[in-house]
């Protein structure tokens, strides 16, 4: 009797396992959602409905422009527009892999790196923005590589990951690439690259992005290839090399 | 504690004594492993493979060279649990079909349960970590509570972790199941 009793405790307990499993998956998906409806902190950009593999969104992506951040040469055979955002940590990381692909096919004038804003609201509120605001400022107020001296130091310096300072390492960049700090902070308080960043955003979404980075290859005879995230240094460049090899 | 890992190890013993089996359990959790670190990516190999004219060489180089994103696109986190539910799933599936194939009887719904709720929950905690779990993103936008991810402390990596454990608690299951001995039971 009592080993009967035993058993059906056991099978009680085993019975039970699953559903407490899945009411812990279901409690966590609904705080989720409700939070998130909940509160006004978090701001909810418009988000992607098509996920990385729908390539025909590609077609969207805006041309590129003067109002374009480009690195290198701006003919080059292949170019690479990235979409990033700058508290983003695989952002972060794979700034420095592009640093390292301009090393070896900018100076030949084979790739050009063309850097577009992707700030993510949902995760990095207020600071990815911020930041992007900031570098677009540094570009204004610098000489004609401003722009990348800023972007460089800024990922080399900060954090990322929803950690950085803004009140102390924006202005701190700035002084340290020879911009006028009062014009800096004036710049940033300005909303003058709101609608810029705004539109970076709104077309990474457009041409299917799904999170950052989000990069698009081009090749000289205009074909797009779409990469999805921080991708090894090697992925890049055998994309690069597949790329110069197409007509 | 202990009889559940004495199960396991008597029901690995009896399934994996049978080399069959360790090729079917990796198998799967190769084609796991895959599916995983190349599904960002998906469009681009679509793209390279039907409408690039490079040389195959040059497209079987890209699609390896993706596979070092477990590396660079996955943080530490996602990557063990991307690995481990890889590995769990060929496991579990590997001795699931053993013992259905030893006894010919179905599974009890509780098993099937815990595997297939960590089977799904995987799929759901599957991030290649561009700032987020890629499927989950996508399933909570279309219907538009995309920001629901940013205040799970792990950015929906808990679906991962949820994995892990429903694919363990199924191994546990099947493994009674296989190390208990072949006797007639009244029901």
């Amino acid at each position: 009797m009592k080993q009967e009793n035993t058993q059906q405790t056991v099978q009680t307990k085993n019975n039970l396992a699953v559903p407490v499993a899945i009411v812990i998956a279901g409690a966590l998906i609904a705080g989720a959602v409700y939070w998130s409806a909940r509160g006004n902190s978090v701001a909810v950009a418009p988000q992607p409905q098509a996920g990385a593999e729908n390539t025909a969104g590609l077609e969207n992506m805006n041309p590129i422009e003067g109002s374009d951040h480009i690195r290198g040469n701006p003919n080059a055979s292949v170019k690479i527009v990235e979409y990033s955002d700058m508290e983003c940590p695989f952002c972060k990381r794979f700034h420095s892999t592009m640093q390292q692909v301009m090393n070896e096919y900018g100076k030949n004038g084979k790739v050009a790196w063309v850097y577009r804003h992707f700030p993510l609201d949902q995760l990095h509120p207020v600071k990815a923005r911020a930041e992007a605001v900031a570098a677009e400022c540094a570009g204004e107020l610098g000489e004609s590589d401003a722009f990348w001296k800023y972007t460089d130091r800024f990922f080399e310096l900060t954090p990322s990951n929803n950690q950085t300072n803004i009140a102390t390492a924006l202005p701190q960049i700035a002084r340290e690439i020879g911009l006028n700090e009062t014009k800096f902070n004036s710049c940033l308080t300005s909303k003058k690259y709101d609608k810029h960043i705004q539109d970076d955003l709104d077309n990474a979404t457009a041409t299917g992005g799904n999170g950052t980075p989000w990069s698009i290859i081009i090749t000289a005879s205009g074909k797009k290839y779409p990469l999805s995230g921080a991708q090894p240094y090697e992925t890049v460049k055998q994309l690069i090399e597949l790329a110069l090899q197409e007509k | 504690m202990r009889n559940y890992l004495k199960n396991l190890q008597v029901a690995f013993g009896e399934v994996f004594a049978n080399t069959s089996y360790i090729a079917l359990a990796s198998t799967l959790a190769i084609s796991a492993f895959l599916f995983a670190v190349w599904l960002p990516n998906f469009g681009l190999i679509g793209e390279v493979f039907s409408t690039s004219s490079a040389p195959l060489t040059a497209k079987l180089k890209i699609v390896i060279a993706l596979l070092g994103g477990i590396g660079t696109n996955f943080s530490f986190l996602s990557a063990g649990y991307t690995i481990a539910i890889a590995a769990f799933f060929g496991v579990n599936i590997a001795m699931v079909v053993y013992f259905l194939k030893r006894t010919r009887t179905r599974l009890a719904r509780q098993d099937v349960a815990a595997g297939f709720g960590g089977i799904a929950s995987g799929a759901l905690g599957i991030g290649c970590a561009a700032c987020g779990s890629f499927i989950l993103t996508t399933a909570l936008s279309s219907f538009g509570a995309a920001g629901a991810l940013a205040i799970l402390p792990l950015r929906g990596g808990e679906f991962g972790i949820l994995s892990v454990v429903l694919l363990t608690l199924s191994l546990v299951l099947i493994s009674k199941k296989i190390a208990a001995p072949l006797i007639c039971k009244p029901s």
